[in-house]
């Protein structure tokens, strides 16, 4: 018997007796409204440090070395990810409950953009709000039906850590700034 | 008294008398404290979020064979492997063997309890790897020598004079180092570790059965970059870490940082799955012997967000390390007898005082200090008590069942107070408290006195 079968074995024959069922939860909706999208975007983005670019040829002045996920939204770079300042990627979406964007890539080129460069840049449309969690896990689904990339992330603000007596520090070991930019078309 | 009793008996009497324990401890979950108040207040109702989650692990719980296959199958079918350890060895075993077959001479991890759990660093250090620990409390940890002090903050019992201290041990750097200053050293010392190591090991803290990916949650990065850079992922997932589908994140990804730090969300809330080199090793180790108790089945509903080790009296004046055991604060205190045997770690049962604050703020309803009762009545019923213990309870109980017995009980205990002889009797008791005053006069007295009246 292999250690699969045994722990299956143990499992069907512990859960032949069900545990007390808890009681059913009620109906109430857990979040409070969630106001207008894009509002509430900015709002939850910038409060989780998050930064809004209007112009974006000027923040790009910034960077000489820009890689990026050759999408539509991102252009093209000038560098692979490991040499980077600045990562521009697009997203599957934005979440205005949360102020979170959602990445998801295939390869691990794509994989390390938003996490390895010190700066993040995602190049977003605003029709790619959307309100909250659930609907942001509905357009992964659309978008991916059962073949879902191998990462997809929730980034909800640049990196941080509390570790140290609870004092917050961004840039942990990701990235220290992450900004957004919405393209008008 | 088993030795990790005394061990236990020995470490909780030095920490609970350390004043400049208890003053980091007390400051780090005041700040806790505050951060989570203003992240419940973001939720509409808490109450129901958190009994729909419970329903939804219950489910899980209940019909554990169905999604553990459910999730193989996925994992599978998107090019991933899947492997199965009844043990920590086998795990350990499993990660050492994937790592030769894959010519690994560098692992980077992320924050796992799981690996504590089964002692991967040892094992893969022994077969000639090198382990490097990146999340920045384990780090810390890693450089002190010293396991996790708490499962989400590992270094809560540290100020920053004292981790400056050991980076200047370790790397020369100033002793007035802000925490800004450590950290940057930290991201600076492990990006080159993350660009030349081979393989990369993660815990999770959700295994999704409907798409075959796990689910990690983190703030800094770490977890990103442990996956995404060497050439191999393995994570390493115990069973009871099954949720049913995608959406279900949708819930406990606010709860789980929302009693965790007091965030909505962690910053990276990251899912992965499929690819050829990504290898995920479901372990039993003593969790289906939880399961097979329906009483106390819930335990394993629980999601490490770390709230009840918080929140608990005695946490908070023994500290993390007391407990000797890789979950530590009443969810740990419960789980373990389970886990590593009752004969060795049944006293943890008593370290509660039964308010129920665990219960009250637990994220997915386990009623804690009622399974900490259930587990106490379970010990005395396997004989795991000690033997002074059980013979003093067959005396008590002789004694309440007479009522002229309990009496004279009664009188030769006032008796031993007003002699002066009950202080050295009762030393386990006096040592640190006070005997109460004894009335003048017992009840059974005054009532024989009175009842005419």
């Amino acid at each position: 018997m292999s250690a699969r079968d045994n722990i299956l074995n143990r499992v069907r024959d512990a859960v032949r007796t069900k545990a007390p069922r808890p009681p059913e939860p009620s109906a109430a909706p857990i979040w409070p409204p969630m106001g207008e999208a894009e509002a509430r975007f900015r709002e939850e983005f910038t409060a989780l440090r998050g930064e809004i670019v209007e112009s974006l040829p000027e923040f790009l002045a910034g960077f000489a070395k820009i890689a990026t996920d050759k999408s539509e939204l991102a252009g093209s770079g000038n560098v692979p990810v490991r040499e980077a300042d600045l990562g521009v990627t697009s997203c599957v979406c934005l979440v205005a409950q949360t102020g979170s964007i959602v990445v998801a890539c295939r390869s691990a080129e794509e994989r390390a953009l938003s996490a390895l460069p010190p700066v993040h840049l995602v190049v977003a449309r605003r029709s790619q709000i959307v309100l909250d969690l659930e609907a942001a896990i509905g357009v992964l689904r659309k978008q991916y039906g059962g073949g879902f990339p191998s990462l997809i992330s929730v980034i909800s603000g640049p990196s941080r850590t509390a570790d140290i007596e609870k004092v917050l520090v961004l840039g942990a070991h990701g990235p220290k700034r992450l900004a957004v930019h919405f393209i008008n078309k | 008294m088993n030795t990790n009793a005394l061990q236990f008996r020995r470490a909780t009497e030095a920490k609970a008398f350390d004043l400049d324990h208890r003053a980091i401890v007390v400051k780090n979950t005041n700040t806790y404290h505050a951060a989570v108040a203003r992240g419940i207040a973001r939720f509409a109702d808490w109450e129901t979020a958190r009994c729909r989650a419970a329903a939804v692990k219950w489910e899980v719980m209940n019909h554990l064979d169905r999604y553990l296959e459910e999730f193989e199958r996925n994992v599978q079918a998107k090019g991933g492997h899947v492997h199965w350890a009844e043990t920590g060895a086998e795990a350990s075993q499993i990660a050492v063997s994937l790592a030769k077959q894959h010519g690994v001479r560098k692992v980077v991890k992320s924050k796992s309890m799981v690996t504590e759990e089964i002692h991967l660093n040892p094992a893969l250090e022994a077969a000639g790897v090198t382990v490097l620990e990146t999340d920045l409390g384990e780090y810390i940890c890693q450089l002190r020598g010293e396991p996790p002090y708490h499962i989400v903050t590992p270094v809560m019992h540290l100020n920053r004079a004292q981790i400056a201290k050991t980076f200047n041990e370790k790397f020369g750097t100033s002793l007035d180092a802000t925490a800004e200053q450590l950290a940057g050293i930290a991201r600076e010392k492990l990006r080159a570790e993350f660009l030349s190591a081979d393989m990369g090991i993660s815990g999770g803290n959700f295994a999704v059965a409907d798409t075959g990916m796990i689910g990690l949650c983190t703030n800094e990065g770490n977890a990103r970059l442990t996956t995404a850079l060497p050439r191999v992922h393995v994570a390493i997932v115990g069973i009871e870490k099954l949720v049913p589908k995608l959406e279900d994140l949708a819930l406990f990804w606010p709860l789980l940082a929302t009693r965790g730090t007091g965030q909505f969300l962690t910053v990276y809330n990251t899912l992965i799955g499929g690819s050829e080199n990504f290898h995920v090793i479901l372990l039993d180790n003593g969790r289906t012997k939880l399961l097979a108790d329906a009483e106390q089945r819930d335990a394993l509903h629980c999601i490490r967000c770390g709230a009840c080790l918080n929140a608990c009296p005695v946490y908070k004046a023994v500290g993390g390390h007391s407990y000797g055991t890789t979950y530590q604060g009443p969810i740990g205190s419960m789980i373990t007898p389970h886990l590593r045997g009752w004969q060795d770690w049944s006293h943890l049962s008593y370290a509660s005082s039964l308010c129920g604050n665990c219960a009250d703020i637990c994220s997915v309803h386990i009623p804690i200090h009622h399974h900490l009762l259930h587990n106490r009545r379970n010990s005395v019923r396997q004989h795991c008590d000690p033997l002074i213990q059980r013979l003093m309870f067959r005396v008590w109980l002789w004694g309440v069942q007479s009522a002229s017995l309990y009496a004279l009980g009664g009188k030769m205990a006032r008796l031993a107070i007003w002699l002066g002889i009950a202080q050295p009797l009762a030393r386990a008791w006096t040592k640190r408290r006070d005997l109460p005053e004894p009335p003048r006069q017992a009840f059974r007295d005054w009532w024989r006195n009175n009842e005419r009246a």
